[in-house]
């Protein structure tokens, strides 16, 4: 039976979340590990400062406040982007890329389908912990649902840079260490290790001019209500702006390095 | 004795020279994973940074000090990158492969080829990086220089020597499972609790992170040493846990050798 359009992208889908769950084990390992570690090391952080330093605001922002932060920032952290643009320099470093040529598919929307699809699970998965925790705390379970909608724009985002990014690979020998680069700039400017709030004033454009604090910062702050509805509708209309821009430069990038293609190494 | 040395001396000598040439081969890679780790060392500095932007001391350690540790621990880590990381990544493959096989027929130790076939030189600049930092924050952070640098190789030696042990602990157990990804997974993320000093965590997870699994040997505990120097208790506990994971590694890797099925196990 044919489903039209979504055809291949459903089976993409379903084949994606097959491939990830089929070692469970490790599929819970890496979960549970990017969801414990950075909250673990922000509570650290914090638990000093606070509990056996004595500080009672930093940033304005209490002990509590971290700890909120911390808490809500793990759930969207996961969502934040998977290895998609890391499989994608493969393909272009090893020439398994012909394959992809060869059928009926765009290979970027492909692998991208692919890796959305344990995202999306997490995603759900963590929409029912959010669901779950605005029962007990003064949290909004409608602005948990927006703030998982931005958070997963993010995942977009994060992906089509990593897209343009890999296009390296087809001009040096790989694009492994600029995609790593990538995530670790990701890691800090995201909000992902600490709140951004805490970077001082003068050097706020530093996060505020790239898209990263779409990812995790927006969307806590907006889950947390420290955001307002009209500052979450600028974010999420900034997120769709900065998916068009970059639709644009994988266009371009894919456009002019895959003429430089060679089959067994780019 | 001093032949056998003599020996070991003369295969690591061939390891380094053929992995020389296989690094002048791939010039790319050389700049490119030198890009990599300078951007996480930019990293890890900017987050300490920020914080101490907003607090002028953490738990007793001024933001020189925590800088001269940062230092303390990039030096002892692109030790280790250099000289072990890589192995430990075909370890895996050694096992279920079946290429253990070979190593096992050679006239020296198997865990000493199979620790010392790759090595990535490269990586001695990301110490050298690393240095400079402990040097440039070194008298801010209140360390008395002159002789005392001979201590800093001694407790740099002593960092690398605590992460080779503990990533063996990590990756032996790939004679029991089929994939030891996970296994090595968990490492990073332990590894991620090196990069604070130890005396910022709550007791009990310190208590962990200086026995269980003891990744705060290898940045931590040194920098501590060097700028203040340690209880005798705590030269004890190192000392005590450092032989247990020795022991500890030795029987299980006799364990797993009586368990290997050569190709394909």
């Amino acid at each position: 039976m044919s489903l039209g359009v979504l055809g291949w992208r459903w089976a993409a889908l379903r084949n994606g979340l097959q491939d990830a769950t089929a070692y469970r084990i490790e599929f819970l390992f890496e979960f549970l590990g990017s969801a414990f570690v950075p909250a673990a090391v922000q509570w650290i952080v914090w638990y000093a400062l606070f509990q056996l330093g004595g500080a009672t605001t930093v940033a304005g922002m209490t002990y509590v406040d971290m700890i909120q932060y911390t808490l809500m920032s793990v759930l969207f952290t996961q969502i934040r982007g998977g290895d998609q643009d890391f499989e994608l320099q493969e393909m272009i470093r090893t020439g398994g890329l012909s394959n992809y040529l060869l059928r009926p598919v765009g290979v970027v929307e492909f692998v991208f389908i692919r890796g959305l699809a344990p995202k999306l699970f997490i995603a759900g998965f963590c929409l029912v912990i959010g669901f779950a925790i605005s029962l007990f705390f003064p949290f909004s379970a409608l602005r948990m649902l927006g703030a998982m909608l931005l958070a997963l724009m993010g995942n977009i985002i994060h992906y089509q840079l990593g897209a343009a990014l890999s296009t390296v690979a087809f001009y040096w020998e790989e694009a492994f260490a600029m995609l790593m680069v990538k995530n670790l700039i990701v890691s800090l400017l995201s909000g992902e290790k600490i709140p951004l709030n805490l970077i001082p004033e003068a050097y706020s454009w530093i996060w505020k001019s790239t898209p990263f604090y779409l990812y995790v910062f927006a969307p806590t702050q907006f889950a947390l209500g420290r955001s307002s509805i009209t500052q979450f509708a600028g974010e999420l209309l900034l997120s769709l702006v900065w998916v068009v821009a970059c639709w644009g430069l994988i266009r371009l990038t894919w456009g002019l390095s895959i003429k430089r293609y060679l089959s067994l190494g780019g | 004795m001093w032949s056998t040395f003599r020996r070991y001396a003369r295969i690591y000598g061939v390891q380094i020279k053929n992995n020389f040439v296989r690094e002048a081969v791939y010039r790319t890679n050389f700049l490119t994973s030198l890009a990599v780790d300078i951007v996480w060392m930019v990293i890890e500095l900017s987050f300490f940074s920020i914080l101490y932007a907003n607090t002028p001391v953490l738990m007793g350690w001024t933001k020189p000090q925590v800088y001269f540790f940062l230092g303390i621990f990039f030096a002892s880590d692109a030790l280790f990158t250099t000289f072990f990381q890589r192995n430990f990544w075909q370890f895996s493959d050694l096992v279920n492969k079946g290429e253990l096989d070979i190593l096992l027929t050679k006239p020296v130790h198997p865990v000493f080829l199979a620790l010392s076939r790759w090595i990535n030189l490269t990586n001695i600049l990301n110490f050298i990086v690393g240095m400079v930092i402990a040097v440039r924050f070194a008298p801010a952070a209140g360390f008395l220089g002159g002789w005392h640098w001979l201590t800093v190789a001694a407790w740099l030696a002593f960092g690398v020597i605590s992460a080779l042990l503990i990533r063996f602990a990590f990756s032996i157990w790939v004679f029991w499972t089929e994939r030891s990804w996970a296994i090595s997974r968990l490492y990073y993320q332990f590894f991620h609790f090196a990069s604070l000093p130890d005396t910022l965590f709550p007791k009990m997870i310190r208590y962990l992170l200086l026995t269980l699994v003891p990744v705060a040997f290898i940045g931590s505990v040194p920098a501590r040493a060097i700028l203040h120097g340690l209880e005798p208790s705590e030269y004890a506990l190192l000392a005590g846990v450092l032989t247990f994971f020795f022991v500890a590694n030795g029987l299980l890797w006799h364990a797993g050798l009586r368990r290997y099925q050569s190709v394909s196990s």
